[in-house]
């Protein structure tokens, strides 16, 4: 992006959320890699932005949302913010659909989840990054509830995996149908238990497909499911496929 | 909290797998045989429901009035106290009652119900229920989790009869052992799945039982609440289908019953005379129980149910804790029924905030109620009446304090408390 573009254009923003930037920040630091070698010109606003509000208004605090939803709209207009780019369905979800049924000012911030950005510019470019070496080849995905039936975005994520060279078995209960790993809606601290049973379920349907490797797209699945299959399923998020070769 | 009893057992939860990929198939199946386009018939029931419900109170004012034209005593109960006094009163010197399936009923019963009558329950499912003194696991299967061999085992201590844990067997005894219950019967109970507004009731099954439960006896009882109420035929025709076919995966069910009054002959010089062979004298009990409060307070789409338990098909937490996620009605949508038609205290009770919010009931549900919207603004009402979890204060705090959900995090360190999303 040129000098003119970014002024006319605004900033292009990599908001991680802050599952990804204070627990799985390697996740972080994947992504910063596959943006930078994908030429994608972003701005990071780490201490400045506030989380997206998920969390908040799932456990049912609407007017602390709101709060947030504000916070948000202020600091990334400050900062010229055009485009976001998240690699958390949840904060995806929140700025795609949910912001502007909150808002009372106009919000008009372009929203992509990273497997979308990759995805298009897999398509336009050979990008520099190359493929992580896993000697695992067939692998099955799971839809993130908020990816995928709340969203719509089932292809882009694996077409992505595919290009890397894997083959994906698909689980039974996979697209509309996938079935939660248990994390969401506030349970993974509400009802712990509960929430480990379901992912254990999610794992052994998993295990049907034959494929030792389980690949997903949200941070939040990526930790409750890895959690839970311990040795019996190696669990990945989508960046660790990527290995950039600076 | 959840305790460690409330859990499934793996029998259990294999069985219900077993129960929903199949379903799955057959509704598929069932879709293409009808000719009917998923969405778009979705779409169509969804209208029918939003239409119907928005001009409640003339549609309903119409159906009681035609009803009771047609000869039907019509009682409307603000709660379910209401009803069972009412019922009380119509089963005052009656012993020997048949009931048939109907959510309505469990809805307002309580334990001391009837507790001075003989009832029978006459669908399968939940005689096997009542027989083995189990609780019901499903709205449609109330029976799934009971194995032939623990129902024959059961039979056998009771009776006598070895079955052998041979399905057939068990429904030929029940068949048997249900006809003669059914021919002494003073009343039968049944349920409604939809009333329309020029004064007939429609009520499905496919056991052949309600047939009997609404015709045998000489009182027939219907209980339903009133957002079963659609203005004609040709409206209840489709929430019959999407019924069957969202309920058990059938095209259609093997019985519609249409009741538009008491039995009557005119055969005798044209004079009317009422009680045939059907029943006598039909009463319909509308019950309200939270119902106006639900639609008051901008939950309108829960009363959208027919009650086809598919919201529970791949909900997360209902495969794990069955029956114990929600109240009278499982899952979400029992969860937010009751705190209205009891309080919200009950919802709380109902596991509300185990709730994981993953749309799955809503992408199955054919009436297209947005349950986790639903369930995200009962759980606002929840916290502004301070009934919010002790992690959910946790986090908010940290939010208001620290703009994200895990408090203040020193360079290098990663939270222990993962609350998130």
């Amino acid at each position: 992006m040129g000098i003119f573009d970014k002024i006319l254009g605004g900033n292009t923003l990599y908001y991680p959320g802050c599952l990804t930037k204070f627990v799985a920040k390697d996740l972080k630091e994947n992504y910063e890699k596959i943006l930078r070698s994908l030429g994608i010109d972003f701005i990071e606003l780490s201490e400045i932005e506030v989380c997206c509000g998920s969390p908040v208004l799932k456990a049912g605090y609407a007017d602390d949302f709101k709060n947030l939803a504000e916070k948000n709209l202020k600091i990334f207009k400050e900062h010229s913010v055009k485009k976001i780019i998240t690699n958390c369905p949840a904060c995806f979800l929140v700025f795609k659909k949910t912001y502007q049924e909150f808002l009372k000012e106009k919000w008009d911030i372009q929203v992509e989840h990273i497997s979308q950005t990759i995805h298009s510019e897999i398509k336009n470019q050979k990008p520099k990054i190359i493929i992580q070496n896993h000697e695992i080849k067939k692998i099955t995905y799971h839809d993130p509830c908020h990816l995928g039936r709340q969203m719509g975005v089932y292809e882009e994520p694996r077409e992505v995996i595919q290009s890397l060279g894997y083959e994906i078995v698909e689980m039974e209960l996979n697209r509309l149908d996938s079935f939660c790993c248990g994390a969401g809606g506030g349970i993974q601290t509400n009802e712990p238990k509960l929430a480990d049973k379901i992912a254990k379920d999610r794992i052994s349907q998993a295990k049907k497909t034959e494929t030792k490797m389980l690949i997903t797209t949200c941070p939040l699945c990526y930790l409750h499911l890895q959690k839970n299959a311990q040795d019996e399923l190696l669990v990945q998020e989508l960046s660790q496929l990527f290995k950039n070769n600076d | 909290m959840i305790n460690e009893r409330q859990f499934l057992d793996n029998q259990t939860k294999t069985a219900l797998w077993q129960i929903v990929l199949d379903y799955r198939q057959k509704r598929e199946k069932s879709l293409l045989k009808n000719d009917l386009e998923r969405e778009r018939f979705r779409e169509e029931l969804f209208q029918i429901k939003e239409s119907s419900l928005s001009q409640i109170n003339q549609l309903s004012e119409k159906a009681i009035h035609n009803l009771q034209s047609n000869g039907i005593t019509v009682f409307k109960s603000k709660d379910d106290e209401e009803a069972r006094q009412i019922i009380e009163k119509i089963l005052k010197d009656k012993k020997k009652i048949i009931k048939a399936k109907t959510n309505a009923y469990l809805e307002i019963e309580n334990q001391d119900f009837l507790k001075d009558k003989e009832i029978i329950e006459t669908d399968l499912g939940d005689f096997l229920v009542q027989l083995l003194e189990e609780k019901e696991i499903h709205p449609v299967l109330p029976a799934l989790h009971l194995t032939p061999e623990k129902i024959s085992q059961k039979i056998k201590e009771k009776f006598n009869i070895d079955l052998k844990s041979q399905p057939e067997k068990i429904a030929a005894f029940a068949r048997n052992y249900l006809r003669k219950k059914i021919l002494t019967a003073e009343a039968g109970i049944s349920g409604a799945n939809a009333i329309t507004s020029d004064g007939k009731i429609l009520i499905l099954e496919n056991e052949g039982n309600i047939s009997l439960v609404s015709r045998w006896p000489e009182t027939h009882i219907i209980v339903a609440g009133f957002e079963k109420i659609v203005p004609h035929l040709e409206e209840a025709l489709k929430v019959i289908q999407a019924s069957a076919i969202w309920g058990t995966g059938q095209d259609f069910p093997v019985y519609v019953s249409i009741i538009s009054g008491p039995s009557k002959t005119s055969d005798i010089q044209n004079q009317t005379i009422i009680g045939a062979q059907g029943a006598k004298e039909v009463f319909l009990v509308l019950i309200d129980n939270g119902r106006s409060r639900l639609i008051e307070e901008g939950f309108a789409e829960l009363l959208f149910c027919i009650n086809c338990g598919a919201c529970l098909d791949f909900c997360p937490v209902y495969h794990q804790i069955g029956s114990n996620y929600g109240d009278k009605y499982l899952g979400s949508k029992g969860v937010i029924f009751s705190a209205f038609a009891q309080d919200f205290r009950q919802a709380v009770e109902a596991n509300c905030f185990a709730c994981t919010l993953c749309s799955s009931c809503y992408e199955n549900c054919p009436m297209k109620i947005n349950l986790p919207e639903l369930m995200k603004k009962l759980r606002s009402y929840l916290t502004k009446e301070n009934l919010q979890t002790e992690e959910n204060q946790k986090m908010i705090e940290k939010i208001r304090q620290f703009g994200n959900p895990f408090g203040k995090i020193e360079e290098g360190q990663t939270p222990k408390e993962l609350y998130c999303c």
